[in-house]
């Protein structure tokens, strides 16, 4: 229960207090009016049974139905009021708060889940928990409260035809709970057919080409059928089997009402209960069972709730990345004995290496040697599982994430640029650049040309709705950013893919004066533009097995050696 | 007492926005597109309504629901059946509230006349209300389970008959941005046709039915009083009504849509812009307004709360409160004549039932919310089933040879923006053809022309004279193999996955494939060898292999022609030299057509034809077009200069 309240409030159970005790006022304010009316249907019975009649107390009791009429009105209003507010407030102050701690969290971990589901959960798990917290809760809770007041008063009067009334609830109840675990259960059932049929859906979509050239659509499009036959099959199932139960545990509860009045009618002919008491009974009982329907229904919303609530903490409940020096002017890198695997399986092994301060590092090798591995240790996406990576001879898992950020620049091979102006765009490289410098920055990458040849020039949008760029261009312009954050550290991931020749040409120009007097480390896919490299670092299956010069390296007649080979022979490869 | 109504109006908005965004996996689109559906339906352009017009007077094509069962061939029955049963479900589980009415009447003549109670006609009464009210439940069950099994029913067969279109339409329709799309109808909003089937419908039909049952009994028992209770749920709703229509009015909902869009469009992008988001230095409150988004979008939803809120609240108030308004009524008429039992009757049967009408008023409203979502899905369903599907002829032809020929062909996807103009040219069987050029030149649609990934809007393309039109795809396809850039791999054994080159290859041809392909060595080093499954439970290939392992696939099949993308990507140097083997096996005596991007490898091509915007802007070998001087030798010289170029952090540039 208390994970349940801690899941939808974003840990802070608190906030539920003041708009339940507004709820539950403003509840209760409808029990008034509905006693005036038992009041009066009991009034009209005295009448016909023992003749005596007072108009006016009815009237009164009209008078105070009025009154509570405005006074519950104003009593909502103010629930209404207060439930909302608070209800956005916090789902706005748990958005700030997740994006916050979402930036402090090792990007690792971010990597390697999926952006949608995060963004996902952003948005919409915070206004399900919303809602959880904002209507459900606390109708949940004053929808039980009146239940509970209103047996507890309708036994106090008559135990007998109380006990009648509530006899089907505990049955009820307990189907209900047996239901949700068979629920759950058959859930699993359904979902792996649902991932059946997504997957084969996903096959036949992005397998369209492949299944035409091959002529199987025939036998693919079986295969989608049967998947989506097999789907159909489970849901009807999980309809017919939780269905009944489902109505049983409804029918349970509302049978109350039939079978109190049988009770009541033996106890009227056996002398032991009055007639206006039966009427209130009936009266009473024909709606006692509202509140208690809304607040099941309730519950298992607010199950589904739960767990949007659960994915929002326990992104929280990850760990920030500790940390709290600042760097030194010096900037050596240097990596001692470090250890690295992501979950299981470990991709760097006991790696010792050193980046001297003003030189160009080179890391090559097969791909899933490590390479990339190094290049985001070095960032600090991760921190490494033993050992330590140094910068200015202070371990990183020591230094404050942002204040090392700001010595470093990278230039990835997957660009991403964010729906804003290209200056905007380039500005991220120093917040307070002038057009001046944006432009200065443009021009060093290459990317001053193509930009004023776009409609809006340097405030044209880009993407959706904007004008979309080339991969190309794209890489120019994230260029022109790292240009303008001007870092002492530059860490390059040269593209594999191929370009037309001239967008290659102008990249690797303004690559040249990116990385013009800095610290450099790069991966490089064709060795050919790493043999000036002051150091290349030859990595295989996790370890530096080979470092040296170019020429040093050749000479060693080792892994690079056949690699220089290899590619050479590549590079040259004519069809015939 | 209270009943609790959450599922009013504002709530509801922002539930359905939710909803509709949470079908939608990238949020900011599917906002996007949601706002646009509005815009195009409020204001339709002036073209977009004559289309409609045009269609409309064509076919008076089906909407909605209609269009849905018309969709799915399923019989009207099924469901009117279902719905009758859920009707005389939910009317029967009124009976113990009727029971209760005729006791208290029985226990009301009792006390006014002094005869002894009918102790044995309320037994029965209490008895008809429980059995009734079971008989309703067991016919609501009836009812749901024919519902579901028909509305299951209804959605697989639609689901299987978009697939099934989608097969037969050309191939390049299911691109990158077009299969998001699909994947979305063919999951989520077909899903939601099934709760609209199964659940809204009957709810709606016999929540109708039984209200208006109540308030025919209500009339022909007073009409005064039924009176006083309908117009409390009239009064109720303009409550509602009047602040619902202020709000549209000011464009709250577009503003609601705008903040919505805004903040998740915000959210998305800081998510995956994270690691520039990290290297930049931004937060939360300097990262595009993003702050500002949020705060914004609370303090929308706070201000439309506050517009929304006299209106919902005094709804609320009202609905609940019905028996105080039916009191005075009941309470003048009964002071009138006092001894009347069976007009004090009457009033306790208001008492009693005039307040239960207001549960199942609420359940109108929303369904005209999810109604409006079902027209969106059915819709969306109609634009894929409107996509016009390959015209197959009547007899197809078999080239005996394998040139190909393009004769003037223009080639646009939309309307305006010609992709490729007056292409012309000749691929002679057993030659290599190589199609170079900047990104975006049309290298590409020229290769996918070729096995009717489109059509062409002008021109004709011929295998060995016959003109692709004539052929059945069957048999274009057969003609020849691709190896494109993204390989595509079933989730099955490798074995299978090679094999499907050729149906009823042996095991010594699926080999001898994988070993020409350079896949055997890499193939045998896995778990299970060629058993091993490829994806999820199985083993994961990297790019290269991926791609020798459908180069074995396409040797196998052993077409006559041959389309080649060559991988843009860089592989690791080892990797590509095994790729390099293979493809050099592939294509021996086969029409090539290559796509090549780097110029060294196509410099032996028989014909190397360069793209430039669409048109062929030169031809030739590669000697002859680096005399030309023109757009090639320019290539040529800069790719040169390109694989020349070394990095150095040491000197200016």
């Amino acid at each position: 229960m208390k994970k349940l309240l801690n899941a939808i409030t974003c840990n802070e159970p608190k906030l539920l207090i003041k708009p339940t005790i507004w709820n539950v006022l403003a509840n209760l304010s409808y029990l008034l009016p509905f006693l005036c009316l038992t009041y009066t249907v009991g009034n009209i019975y005295q009448y016909f049974t023992s003749g005596i009649w007072n108009p006016t107390s009815l009237w009164i009791a009209w008078g105070i139905m009025i009154g509570c009429f405005i006074l519950t009105y104003i009593l909502e209003n103010e629930a209404c009021k207060v439930t909302y507010r608070d209800g956005f407030g916090t789902s706005a102050k748990g958005r700030v708060k997740l994006a916050e701690h979402i930036r402090k969290l090792p990007l690792g971990f971010l990597m390697g889940k999926d952006s949608g589901e995060i963004g996902n959960t952003m948005m919409n798990d915070f206004s399900r928990t919303e809602t959880a917290m904002t209507h459900i809760m606390p109708q949940l809770i004053s929808g039980l409260l009146i239940a509970i007041i209103a047996s507890v008063g309708l036994i106090m009067d008559d135990w007998r035809m109380g006990l009648a009334m509530f006899a089907g609830l505990p049955v009820s109840l307990l189907v209900m709970f047996a239901m949700s675990g068979l629920e759950r259960k058959l859930d699993g059932q359904l979902s792996s057919a649902k991932v059946q049929y997504g997957g084969k859906l996903q096959e036949y979509l992005y397998g369209m080409r492949i299944i035409k050239s091959y002529n199987m659509q025939g036998e693919d499009f079986g295969k989608l059928e049967h998947a989506c036959e097999e789907y159909r099959d489970a849901s009807i199932r999980i309809e017919g089997s939780v269905g009944p139960l489902n109505l049983v545990s409804t029918a349970l509860l509302r049978s109350g009402l039939p079978l109190m009045t049988i009770v009541g009618v033996y106890l009227v002919i056996g002398g032991t209960l009055e007639l206006p008491e039966f009427a209130l009974f009936l009266l009473v009982g024909s709606r006692v069972f509202d509140p208690l329907a809304v607040a099941i229904m309730n519950y298992s919303e607010l199950i589904m709730c739960q767990t949007s609530g659960e994915r929002i903490v326990n992104l929280l409940n990850e760990k920030e990345m500790p940390g709290e020096k600042a760097p030194r002017q010096d900037h050596e890198i240097k990596f001692e004995h470090v250890n690295f695997g992501y979950g299981a399986e470990q991709i760097l092994h006991d790696v010792t290496a050193s980046m001297k301060m003003g030189s160009m590092t080179a890391l090559v090798g097969p791909s899933g040697s490590g390479k990339s591995t190094m290049l985001r240790l070095i960032a600090r996406f991760y921190d490494p599982t033993e050992g330590k990576v140094l910068f200015g001879g202070i371990a990183e898992s020591e230094m404050e994430p942002e204040k090392l950020m700001r010595k470093i620049s990278m230039v990835f091979q997957d660009v991403y640029l964010f729906q804003d102006t290209i200056a905007n765009n380039i500005r991220y490289g120093k917040e307070n650049a002038t057009q001046k410098e944006i432009e200065e920055a443009a021009r060093m990458a290459n990317c001053y040309d193509f930009i004023v040849k776009q409609p809006q020039g340097f405030d044209t949008m880009i993407g959706e709705g904007g004008s979309t760029l080339s991969g190309g261009e794209k890489q120019r312009i994230s260029i022109a950013r790292a240009m303008l954050k001007d870092a002492p550290v530059v860490l390059l991931d040269e593209a594999t893919a191929s370009l037309d020749p001239e967008n290659e040409a102008q990249i690797q120009q303004a690559i040249s004066r990116l990385i013009t007097g800095r610290t450099v480390i790069v991966i490089a896919h064709r060795l050919k533009t790493i043999i000036g490299a002051d150091n290349i670092l030859v990595l295989e299956q996790g370890r530096i097995i080979e470092s040296g010069t170019h020429k040093e390296l050749l000479s060693r007649r080792g892994l690079y050696a056949k690699l220089w080979n290899l590619q050479t022979t590549t590079e040259g490869w004519k069809i015939n | 007492m209270c009943i609790n109504w959450y599922t009013v109006f504002f709530i509801e908005t922002y539930k359905t926005v939710y909803k509709m965004c949470e079908n939608n996996e990238n949020i900011p689109k599917g906002v996007f597109s949601l706002v646009r559906f509005r815009q195009t339906e409020r204001t339709p352009s002036a073209k977009f309504k004559k289309e409609r017009f045009i269609f409309m007077k064509k076919e008076k094509e089906k909407q909605g629901i209609p269009r849905l069962l018309e969709l799915a061939g399923e019989k009207n029955s099924a469901m009117s059946g279902s719905i009758l049963l859920s009707t005389t479900g939910t009317l029967l589980q009124l009976t113990p509230f009727i029971a209760v009415y005729y006791i208290m009447a029985e226990l009301l003549q009792n006390a006014a006349n002094k005869t002894p109670l009918d102790a044995p006609y309320m037994i029965h009464m209490a008895v008809y209300g429980l059995v009734g009210l079971l008989a309703g439940y067991l016919f609501t069950y009836a009812g749901g389970m024919m519902s579901h099994t028909f509305a299951y029913k209804v959605i697989c067969k639609l689901r299987l008959k978009v697939a099934e279109h989608i097969g037969k339409l050309p191939m390049g329709y299911l691109n990158g941005t077009s299969v998001g799309k699909i994947k979305q109808i063919m999951d989520a909003d077909i899903e939601q046709m099934e709760g609209f089937l199964a659940h809204q419908l009957p709810d709606f039909v016999s929540t109708l039915v039984m209200l208006a049952a109540l308030f025919i009994m209500m009339f022909s028992l007073n009409g005064w009083m039924a009176l006083a209770c309908l117009l409390t749920i009239v009064i109720g709703f303009a409550c509602q009504l009047i602040v619902m229509l202020k709000i549209m009015k000011s464009g709250g909902v577009k503003a609601n849509f705008d903040a919505l869009e805004n903040i998740s469009n915000s959210s998305l992008q800081y998510v995956k812009g994270m690691p520039s988001i990290k290297i930049f230095g931004q937060t939360v409150k300097s990262f595009r307004k993003f702050y500002q988004d949020i705060m914004d979008y609370r303090d929308f939803t706070i201000k439309m709360t506050e517009q929304i809120r006299p209106g919902f609240v005094r709804f609320r108030v009202l609905i609940q409160s019905i028996a105080t308004f039916i009191l005075p009524v009941g309470l003048l008429l009964l002071l009138k004549k006092p001894d009347d039992v069976a007009y004090a009757t009457t009033f306790i049967f208001f008492l009693v039932l005039g307040p239960g009408a207001a549960t199942p008023t609420l359940k109108l409203r929303t369904f005209s919310e999810s109604m409006n979502v079902i027209t969106e899905g059915v819709t969306r369903v109609n634009e894929i089933l409107n996509e016009r599907v390959m015209e197959e002829p009547e007899i197809s032809q078999i080239p005996d040879f394998y040139d190909i020929d393009f004769k003037n062909v223009d080639f646009s996807y939309q309307k305006d923006k010609g992709i490729l103009n007056k292409v012309s040219f000749q691929a002679k069987q057993g030659e290599i053809t190589a199609l170079v050029g900047p990104s975006g030149a049309g290298k590409s649609t020229i290769a996918e022309l070729i096995p009717r990934f489109w059509d062409v809007t002008n021109g004709s393309i011929s295998i060995g004279g016959i003109n692709i039109k004539n052929m059945s795809s069957k048999d274009l396809m057969e003609q020849m193999s691709f190896v494109f850039q993204e390989s595509f791999l079933f989730s099955d054994t490798i074995y299978n996955n090679i094999a499907l080159g050729k149906p009823g290859a042996t095991k010594t041809e699926v080999e001898s494939a994988a070993k020409a392909a350079q896949c055997h060595n890499f193939i045998m080093a896995l778990p299970n060898g060629y058993d091993t499954k490829i994806g999820d439970g199985g083993a994961y290939l990297s790019g290269g292999e991926e791609q020798r392992v459908s180069i074995a696939r396409a040797i196998l099949k052993d077409a006559p022609i041959l389309i080649l993308d060559e991988a843009s990507a860089y592989a690791d140097a080892e990797n590509e030299h095994e790729m390099q083997r293979a493809l050099a096996k592939l294509i021996q005596n086969k029409t090539v057509i290559m796509i090549a991007h780097r110029l060294a490898t196509i410099c032996n091509a028989n014909q190397i034809l360069v793209i430039d915007h669409g048109m062929v802007s030169e031809c030739g070998t590669h000697d002859t077009l680096i005399k030309r001087k023109g757009i090639y030798s320019h290539m040529w010289e800069a790719s040169m200069g390109a694989s020349a170029w070394t990095m150095d952090s040491e000197k200016e540039v």
